[in-house]
């Protein structure tokens, strides 16, 4: 007998295929390509919020010795936006700005001085409009608008009511009802923007370097912008330093660098600053909501009524997205009917939000899983037991026409339970130090991959190629971003998996349009899940080829070959064909082996028609997270320290346990980071949050150690039983932290987030006051 | 590539020659460890023609901590003041102070000299040019108004945020400085006018005019005497414990002698445009460490802590806070073995 | 005005013309072409741009290029040896310590001058050491694993890290 088994890369701890390249700093970003003869671009942008344009002169500009190229609005008349129904936005501003900040020229010189120096003497006319800082501004009656064709300043207004509410209501024992701010928060990826731009005058070709999560986006805008036939764009995406939700859009540095390119002939790097690059934006709007829940005695939920309004910024992005996705996420984590949203995009003139992780479901949830605990408190039932009596049963629809097919929320809130000693410790920690020590518990979800994807072109939803030549190793071709989620490594083992072989034998070439296919980018946690399905089927079409091939070699039927990686043999008492040989073997019919593999998703999954927004949130598979939070308060300095978290990430399966574990504990730390110190504050619509001294990203020295427990739901549908693993676990910890303070402190709860140590400490004064005067004390 | 002001560097290796380096370049700027300067000016804050690098001056690393004194020379790094094993065993509020600066990569970088001169901050301040020109400047730097204060008529509120300050000032340093005049002394707490007060003409200091430097002069070392008895710790508050500025820093020392309070010194940083050694810390000593004291030290902090919006955390906070570190250090230094 | 600029720079002498107003980031990226060294904030707020002065970790966006003259500076391209990854190199690859990769050479320069000092350094020391640096992607839960398992690889004889 030949023991002869095949290698299983999924399910181990695999480290990332372009690792070595990032450690050792041979990684190049958009930024690191320093080409010879390249000019600097600098942007120009608008010190006014809101203001007609009467002119921007650029002749002193033009007049800087070394200046190749300006370009003002003038030069581009179309617009742009990744959503088809709100392309609202030009890539430098025309007849009017909407915020401080949005680009109004821009200059490419021979190096950045003599940019920076001609960007000084560029000068702009205007008449200046009211202008709006705030949803509730914006909203006023007679509010000037921002948009003609968008009245009352709101760029998409929700509503839609399943089931009734009065009625839900009616049968609940308690209702509660509160209001909730989360402030605006940003990306704050490490890598700046950047983009380089060539544009070859000879052949009337551009190709761009594009620091992007959605490269065949950037490709789509570019046409638009430049007027230019698709096929004479080529788009690069080298390695990305993170995006967040930051890059799911083309921004306006990648076609303004490309403007600049054209028009100077030539090849222009654009760097912009991290002050510009928070000016940017496309972060998580500023948003108030108003929760109410009814509760029956033993916890069940009867009904939920959300009202929520965002502040959208000065032009849509995923603005539309957000706000609806805002409402139907409320559904597919707990079993809900007679639910009823309200919610308002409203446009500002601030910088434009974006699709933040955990896109549209933060805030909302941070609000419903908060007045959840805050119910449970007053009915005396314990916050787990809350949970376990509103789960779901996969398969499913909800009320909302989303389909669940795997639903592992219930083991990860045993998991959290257990590990972090809950029913033991809780209410029995004493205090350390003489801070006061709390538990605190929550959940969240999140979808893998929107079912239909922003531009519907008719196109499977994904497609792999996988080439293999006569060196025997397998090239995979994907247009999937890799910005640091690991998702190249991902669609390497999911190959070599089906193929049985070493990950060593895979290779991956990704972003370059003018060698991969197509791709729509890495958003909404689609990659895994809807990409690592046409890998799986692009290797499965590779491995029956090799299957036929051996077949013919050792005169056996397709059906007896047994596939052992590096072995294909006609059972067990043939000593088979090496790889090699096998692969000899199948160039013959036509040399080189490309094969393609797709993935679409099933129409069920794309929600129904039944009410306004119904498609949204749609997905293939949700993910599903619990999180315990353990806090000290220190009640006399207002200073909250996070001591630990434990968190339960249901991924259907977790193909790589390394990157699992790193995806789940960066969601969680970005929460932190949302809950407790991060804010994107503005001074008459300046940003004046625009540095990372302070807009404070947790350091090294605040972050508490992070207990990842991996739960295995087995996705009928996933690549491998695969769901998302890089979102889902953000928006728990917030209302975690949150409801630990709140058992720290005695019930104080704060729902105004970042929970700053100001705001802890005006929370325990005004009680302190209260009890002083002799009264109970009050919430924050 | 970030486009800097053009400027030369000079980098003498003596005191004469940096002496010398000011006398010839008036408009010309110090550069220490760059953590603070260099950052104003890649922010266009300020484009000093000439930079004098004063790293490579020997004379200004003098570096002694034991039972006679101490004495710190100006380019003594933040890192090795906090390593310094006589620093931390009889300067304690020293070594604490700058062990909590910034973070670790800073503090190899920043120097005595810088942290004590640290330029006042404010969140009109400390932005981009661009940023700066299209809220039409400030006070501190080419305006004619103060946003945080628009009433101020003239007067600047930027905030001093060093953590050495507070910590010397507790020990009644003394800063050395030499200038084209030559060498003289001063009690550190002379150094800061920033007092910001419009009845207080006589120093005619604020958050953009806060130290007592004559044009010309540099800051070469700080020295304190070694007191007997007198224990000492530094503590702050910050939104992250790591890299940013002190929402507010404070520093005591105190004495006890048997059940008395002896003697007491609090200073605190991060809220007025001057690190504040409190004023009246004496009255409250020569008893026991009682509730009076507390709120006679409360009283003090409230009077003369004056936090306005400089930073994003709220001044009330800012000042409120401080009162309960030097609460807290009062009592734990009183208690101290 | 510019100068002559004569320092080792790793582990090999370099001597070229910069400008006074030059930083040491901008020289090693676009001066040099070492592309490792990452520009992450506007000055001080990241760490992303960390090398190692003379062993001692240095934000090289506050320093300037001319005050470096005389002095060693090793950057992240430096480390390993033959092609091989050094033992941080190696922690941050294996335990994940990186994932978008961008602030990882600051985070291995700061770790690697501090095992230089400290080759068994604990966790309260790694954190301390680290908390110049800014990651957006690992929560740095991973990161202070990679440097445990890089003290490891080091104890073990592995190239200096």
């Amino acid at each position: 007998m030949n023991e002869i088994t095949p290698i299983h890369p999924i399910g181990a701890y695999v480290p990332m295929v372009d690792g070595p390249e990032k450690v050792s700093g041979r990684a190049k970003y958009t930024a690191d390509f320093i080409q010879p003869g390249a000019l600097a671009g600098r942007i120009y942008r608008s010190p006014y919020a809101h203001a007609e344009i009467i002119e921007v002169d650029i002749s002193q500009a033009a007049k800087v010795p070394g200046v190749a190229a300006i370009v003002t609005g003038a030069d581009c008349d179309k617009t742009f936006g990744v959503l088809p129904i709100a392309r609202s936005e030009h890539p430098l501003a025309r007849d009017k700005v909407r915020y401080r900040g949005e680009p109004v020229a821009a200059v490419a010189a021979v190096d950045a001085e003599t940019a920076e120096k001609a960007v000084r003497l560029i000068k702009m006319k205007v008449r200046e409009l009211p202008a709006y800082f705030t949803a509730k501004e914006a909203l006023a009656p007679h509010a000037v608008l921002l948009h003609e064709k968008k009245p009352g300043n709101i760029e998409r207004e929700v509503d839609f009511e399943l089931g009734s509410v009065a009625d839900g209501l009616a049968s609940a024992d308690l209702v509660r009802e509160a209001t909730y701010n989360c402030a605006e928060v940003c990306q704050n990826q490490m890598e700046m923007h950047a983009a380089l731009a060539d544009y070859d005058a000879v052949r009337d070709r551009i190709t761009v370097h594009a620091s992007t999560q959605v490269p065949y986006y950037v490709h789509l805008m570019l046409a638009q912008i430049l007027d230019m036939d698709m096929s004479r764009i080529r788009v690069v995406k080298p390695f990305v330093g993170g995006g967040f939700g930051c890059r799911t859009e083309c921004l306006n540095i990648e076609l303004i660098t490309a403007l600049l390119a054209r028009k100077a002939g030539g090849a222009v790097r654009t760097v912009i600053s991290r002050e510009e690059t928070f000016i940017t934006h496309r972060g998580r709007p500023e948003t108030d909501i108003r929760m109410k829940i009814g509760m029956r005695k033993d916890g069940r939920i009867t009904a939920v009524e959300c009202e929520c309004i965002q502040r959208g910024g000065a032009h849509s992005g995923y603005g539309v997205v957000t706000i609806l996705y805002s409402g139907s996420m409320l559904y597919a984590i707990y079993d809900l009917h007679n639910v009823k949203y309200v919610g308002k995009r409203v446009l500002t003139n601030t910088p434009p939000c974006g699709a933040f992780r955990g896109h549209g479901t933060v805030d909302v949830r941070f609000a419903f899983e908060s007045l959840l605990d805050e119910m449970a408190g007053e009915l005396g039932i314990d916050p787990f037991a809350v949970r376990r009596a509103n789960y779901l049963t996969a398969p499913t629809f909800t009320d909302n026409d989303l389909m669940v097919n795997s639903y592992g929320l219930p083991e990860c809130i045993d998991w959290v339970e257990k590990e972090s000693g809950w029913q033991a410790r809780k209410g029995k920690l004493g205090p350390v130090d003489g801070k006061r020590k709390g538990l605190g518990f929550a959940c969240s979800h999140y979808i893998s991959g929107a079912s239909k994807p922003v531009n519907w072109t008719g196109e499977p939803h994904a497609t792999v190629k996988l080439k293999l030549d006569f060196d025997g190793s397998i090239v995979v071709l994907t247009g999937a971003a890799d910005i640091g989620q690991g998702s190249s490594t991902i669609l390497v083992q999911a190959v070599a998996e089906v193929l049985g072989l070493d990950i060593s034998r895979v290779r991956i070439v990704s972003g370059d349009s003018d060698v991969v296919p197509k791709d729509n980018g890495s958003y909404s946690s689609r990659v895994t899940f809807i990409v690592g399905n046409a890998a799986i089927d692009a290797a499965n079409k590779l491995k029956n080829m090799l299957i036929a091939a051996a077949a013919r070699r050792l005169e056996a039927e397709p059906g007896d070959i047994e596939c052992l990686g590096e072995t294909y043999r006609a059972g067990a008492q043939d000593k088979g064909l090496t790889f090699e040989e096998v692969v000899g073997e199948a160039l013959k019919d036509g040399g080189t082996i490309t094969v393609t593999g797709t993935y679409s998703t099933i129409p069920e999954s794309h929600g129904g028609k039944k009410y306004r927004g119904s498609a949204i949130g749609g997905t293939m598979g949700y993910s599903y997270s619990a999180q315990v939070v353990e806090v000290s308060v220190d009640e006399e300095t207002g200073v909250v320290t996070v001591d630990k978290v434990w968190v339960a990430h249901d991924c259907g399966k977790a193909l790589n346990r390394l990157t699992v574990e790193g995806q789940v504990q960066g969601s969680v730390w970005m929460g932190m980071g949302q809950a407790m110190s991060e804010e994107a504050a503005y001074h008459d619509g300046l940003l004046v949050t625009a540095n990372m001294l302070d807009y404070r990203v947790p350091t090294i020295e605040d972050s508490p150690p992070i207990a990842v427990g991996i739960v295995e739901s087995n996705d009928p549908h996933g690549p491998f039983g695969a769901k998302e693993a890089g979102e889902g676990s953000l928006a728990a910890f917030l209302p975690a932290l949150t409801n630990a303070i709140a058992d720290a402190t005695g019930g104080l709860r704060f729902n105004d987030l970042p929970v700053t140590p100001d705001r802890v400490f005006a929370a325990i004064d005004k009680r302190q006051r209260a009890q002083a005067r002799g009264k109970s004390g009050g919430g924050a | 590539m970030e486009a800097l002001s053009e400027f030369d560097l000079l980098r003498p290796t003596t005191l004469a020659g940096v002496l010398e380096a000011r006398s010839a370049h008036p408009n010309s700027r110090l550069l220490g460890g760059g953590t603070d300067l260099l950052v104003n000016i890649r922010r266009g804050i300020v484009a000093p023609p000439v930079l004098i690098d004063v790293t490579g001056v020997g004379e200004l690393r003098c570096m002694k901590a034991d039972a006679h004194g101490l004495e710190i020379g100006a380019c003594v790094t933040l890192t090795e003041i906090a390593g310094h094993a006589g620093v931390a065993r009889i300067y304690p509020v020293v070594a604490q102070a700058a062990a909590s600066i910034a973070g670790p990569t800073h503090r190899n970088m920043g120097t005595l000299g810088g942290n004590l001169c640290l330029d006042t901050r404010c969140i009109f301040y400390n932005q981009s040019e661009w940023w700066r020109q299209a809220n039409n400047h400030c006070l501190k730097t080419t305006g004619d108004m103060c946003h945080v204060a628009p009433k101020s008529r003239g007067v600047c509120f930027a905030t001093f945020s060093g953590d050495l300050a507070p910590a010397l000032l507790t020990l009644g340093a003394e800063v050395d400085l030499l200038g084209p005049g030559g060498r003289r002394s001063l009690p550190l707490r002379e150094l800061y006018i920033g007092v910001a007060r419009h009845d207080e003409k006589a120093t005619g200091g604020d958050g953009k005019n806060y130290l007592a430097l004559k044009q010309g002069e540099i800051v070469t070392a700080v020295r304190a005497r070694h007191e007997p008895g007198l224990r000492s710790a530094y503590d702050k508050v910050r939104i992250r414990r790591s890299i940013e500025y002190p929402v507010a820093g404070v520093a005591v020392a105190l004495r006890r002698d048997g059940e008395t309070l002896a003697d007491l010194r609090v200073a605190i940083t991060g809220t007025n445009p001057r690190p504040v050694l409190l004023e009246g810390t004496q009255a409250l000593c020569g008893g026991k460490l009682d509730a009076g004291v507390f709120k006679g030290l409360d009283e003090l902090v409230r009077d003369q802590i004056m936090s306005m919006k400089t930073t994003f955390t709220p001044g009330h906070y800012r000042r409120r806070v401080a009162g309960v570190l030097a609460r807290r250090l009062v009592t734990r230094l009183f208690g101290q073995g | 005005m510019a100068r002559i600029l004569e320092f080792i720079l790793n582990g090999r002498k370099r001597l070229d013309a910069v400008p006074d107003n030059r930083l040491l980031l901008d020289y090693l990226r676009e001066t040099v072409g070492l592309t490792g060294t990452k520009t992450g904030c506007d000055g001080g707020e990241c760490g992303a741009c960390t090398v190692l002065v003379d062993d001692q970790p240095t934000l090289s966006c506050l320093t300037l290029a001319a005050s470096v003259a005389g002095k060693r500076v090793d950057t992240v391209e430096s480390l390993g040896a033959n092609g091989a990854l050094s033992a941080v190199q190696q922690g941050f690859h294996e335990k994940l310590g990186s994932q978008c990769g961008y602030c990882t050479p600051g985070f291995i320069m700061a770790s690697a001058g501090l095992l230089r000092k400290n080759p068994k350094p604990s966790e309260e020391e790694i954190r301390s050491a680290l908390g110049s640096n800014i990651c957006r992607c690992t929560g740095y839960v991973k990161i202070i694993e990679a440097v445990q398992h890089a003290a490891k690889l080091y104890a073990a004889g592995e190239a200096r890290p």
